[in-house]
């Protein structure tokens, strides 16, 4: 029989496979999402949710996210929070990509400002982000200031020179997460990020000029709070790590296989959930580096912004500062962090591990900026690149029943291969240039691969987080102009 | 003419750089092998700098080739440099390589010829499930390679080559040690009929593999053409060769089950199977092209 049949529904938006589902499972699975969402998910996504759910030292639930889709070991939209003195951390859980994220970024241009202009600023945009597989950025490093960059993330580049003081106050970490040690890296992810900064990449990362139709604002008082306005002009971007990031996950995977049956006795199911106890040596080496991961994509987008101000600067002739270009938030997908939760009454330190899946930490949460106490944090929704994507906010409530975490995107329905079966890249840009979207990509056949037919639809996913209480929506934004790798 | 590509996936530590190895040490080709990074199968060697693409000449005058650019760039830029018979991808061990075998069918200059999959037997044995990565590197593969067999014992064996099978029917699966299984490395580069494969004599090749060759004038019924191929015996590995049709002349790659096209000026058709144990199919393989010739 299917595992489907054994989900118990919770409420409308919270699903639970029992502990007593399979004899090795430590804590039951949670799914958030509308019973739509939940029939569409593959069943390898509920075996992944059960097998990460006999991991030594988690606690509670493994959730999985409305958007969960399978992935390397975890689902993608998998969050699972372990004790951090008890408990393992697992590469499988944080995703390659480490620190793949969303950044939201505000300008105080209208649609009637930007629309006649659209192709200039797209074509700029395209020429000065490098964008595709290998691309290199316009950043010359030296091995000793790469290190520097993945200690210190995002404040590197804002004392060197790409962005304002302001800027690290709107990222998570203020950009920089603490305890980042680069003797942790190998030569070769030095080598294979140190060209890096300040790229796109490829897959799913893309930059798109946004605008809010004042239709699409479904919280005033806090658009307003966050400088949102009516017909308002945004940029938001999707990128991460690159093959850095990549290169931190397969160095530790290796080791990980190598110990952890032998050194810690730690059986698991499949080996694609390799892990070790956060304590050991194995654990804190790891910890360390994949936070070099978390610095570096810190930094990616930071010297990206430094390149969207430049071009709109540019194209409209005025200072960055006059035009508005101010950071809403950054907000981290693939990632683990050591967090305080409050678990059964008791305050206690866990390690969060979020893959596909964004922080959201309601109103009053330690470590948010001062603008947002009131409101919560900020959560970035990119859809895919045809539908549109989401700014809501964190809620005391994904505090108390998901250790703050909520969805990240709209989550693959389809393979890529499908996409690609069903769909011409070309005819696609076409398509969305006719419905007011100016495309610019190095690689038509990853367009194909990214249309929004091949994704949930991201109201469903957004929905099914604000109707569970996870995030409260704000604004959602459309297209109008979008580069990609 | 389209370069064909190889692509070679596998698990962390499955035997991907062990098998490059024996490939470039066994084929006498001129092959480009194209990295994430230079892993240990080019060392001390001076790295020749491109746009797209870092290059280590290898002996025996192949390349070993690491992305800086985008790949169809990359591919393009090796193409034009090298011209190498053949191109080869060792795809990461933690990725899903069904993009990259999607993203190579829209680039112009080349085409797929095969995806081989090595498999680490010990790795299967030892854990109950196999992953979804893995699970999708195994169904993308036309040859499996279940590696490492010296560290199973027969039962097990039995069992990994059981849930292989059960997530991919068509591959053709090779039980090796250090990716070393009697192979003859030949098998793989089936792309172009060429005189050196046309002259394949079981007698030079390891004993378990035999080839047959056919040439004949005339069109080929395309339904015909295809309904025969796919209901090849399955000991016959790869068919390949130049077929007839008439809307064209073409040069066709049969590989697991997976049977392609692509525009070739040939005048004449011509049939190589390769496999193990095929002589005796020999004849009625004859009846059967005689069958799928076009009445005109």
């Amino acid at each position: 029989m299917s595992i489907l049949a054994h989900i118990k529904k919770v409420n409308d938006y919270v699903w639970e496979i029992p502990k007593e589902f399979r004899k090795d499972m430590r804590v039951p699975v949670r799914i958030y999402a509308s019973q739509k969402l939940l029939n569409e998910m593959d069943e390898m996504v509920f075996t992944q949710a059960i097998n990460v759910s006999t991991l030594p030292g988690i606690l509670r639930y493994s959730y999985v996210m409305p958007d969960g889709h399978s992935g390397y070991g975890f689902p993608i939209g998998g969050v699972a929070a372990t004790d951090a003195e008890t408990g393992v951390i697992s590469p499988g859980g944080i995703g390659f990509d480490i620190n793949c994220g969303m950044r939201l970024v505000l300008t105080n241009l209208t649609i009637n400002d930007v629309r006649p202009r659209i192709k200039e600023i797209v074509d700029l945009l395209f020429q000065r982000i490098p964008a595709g597989v290998g691309s290199t950025g316009f950043l010359k490093l030296t091995t000793s200031q790469f290190k520097e960059v993945v200690e210190q993330g995002a404040k590197w580049c804002v004392e060197n020179g790409y962005g304002w003081e302001e800027d690290l106050e709107y990222i998570e970490e203020k950009g920089c997460i603490e305890g980042a040690d680069s003797s942790k890296i190998s030569p070769k992810a030095i080598q294979r990020g140190i060209d890096q900064v300040g790229t796109l990449g490829s897959g799913n990362h893309y930059l798109e000029v946004q605008w809010v139709k004042p239709e699409n604002i479904v919280d005033h008082e806090a658009a307003k709070k966050i400088g949102i306005f009516e017909d308002q002009i945004v940029i938001m971007y999707h990128c991460g790590s690159r093959g850095f990031g990549h290169q931190v996950a397969t160095d530790y995977l290796q080791i990980f296989l190598n110990v952890m049956e032998r050194k810690y006795s730690i059986k698991i199911l499949d080996r694609e959930l390799a892990c070790a106890p956060f304590s050991s040596k194995e654990g804190q080496d790891y910890f360390a580096a994949m936070k070099c991961g978390i610095n570096m994509s810190f930094a990616n987008r930071q010297v990206i912004l430094h390149r969207v101000r430049e071009v709109f600067s540019k194209v409209f002739k005025t200072e960055p500062e006059k035009l508005g270009l101010k950071v809403v938030f950054d907000v981290a997908h693939n990632t683990a962090k050591l967090e305080e939760h409050v678990i059964d009454g008791k305050r206690m330190k866990v390690l969060v591990h979020r893959k596909g899946a964004t922080r959201a930490f309601g109103p009053n949460a330690p470590g948010l900026p001062q603008k947002y106490m009131e409101l919560g944090q900020p959560v970035i929704i990119g859809g895919s690149m045809e539908t549109g994507s989401y700014l809501l906010l964190g809620t005391q409530k994904a505090m108390e029943e998901t250790f703050g975490t909520t969805c990240h995107g709209s989550g693959r329905t389809m393979s890529r291969t499908k996409a690609k079966k069903l769909v011409r890249g070309e005819d696609l840009v076409k398509d969305m240039e006719k419905r007011g979207i100016y495309v610019r990509t190095v690689s038509y056949s990853g367009v194909a691969e990214e249309a929004g037919f091949a994704y949930k639809n991201i109201d469903e996913v957004v929905d099914a987080v604000a109707m569970a209480g996870l995030s409260k929506k704000v604004v959602r934004f459309i297209p109008i102009g979008n580069i990609k790798g | 003419m389209k370069i064909p590509v190889i692509v070679i996936s596998g698990f962390l530590g499955a035997g991907k750089t062990t098998f490059l190895r024996r490939l470039i040490s066994s084929v006498k080709k001129k092959l480009a092998i194209i990295m994430n990074e230079f892993g240990e199968v080019a060392i001390d060697a001076e790295v020749i700098k491109g746009k797209a693409v870092n290059m280590i000449e290898l002996t025996g005058g192949c390349v070993c080739c690491s992305l800086t650019g985008e790949l169809e760039y990359a591919i393009n830029e090796i193409i034009e440099k090298v011209k190498p018979e053949y191109i080869l991808i060792e795809t990461t061990g933690i990725a899903e390589p069904d993009s990259l075998i999607y993203n190579l069918e829209n680039i112009p200059s080349v085409v797929l010829d095969n995806v081989i999959t090595i498999v680490d037997c010990d790795g299967i044995a030892r854990f109950p499930e196999i992953g979804y990565t893995q699970r999708v590197q195994i169904e993308s593969a036309d040859f499996i390679l279940l590696n490492k067999i010296d560290l199973v014992n027969e039962e097990q064996l039995k069992e990994v080559e059981n849930k292989v099978r059960s997530i991919n029917e068509r591959a053709l699966i090779f039980k090796t040690k250090f990716c070393n299984g009697n192979l003859d490395y030949n098998l793989f580069f089936g792309y172009f009929i060429d005189k050196e494969s046309v002259k394949l004599n079981p007698s030079e090749h390891t004993e378990e593999f035999e080839s047959l060759y056919f040439d004949f004038e005339g069109k080929v019924n395309r339904e015909e053409f295809e309904k025969f191929i796919s209901n090849l015996p399955r000991d016959i590995y790869r068919a390949k060769g130049n077929v007839i049709f008439k809307d064209g002349k073409y040069i066709f790659n049969y590989v697991a089950g997976r049977l392609s096209y692509d525009e070739f000026d040939y005048n004449k058709n011509r049939f190589l199977f390769v496999g193990k144990n095929i002589k005796k199919f020999e004849n009625n393989l004859k009846n059967s092209i005689k069958k799928i010739l076009q009445n005109e």
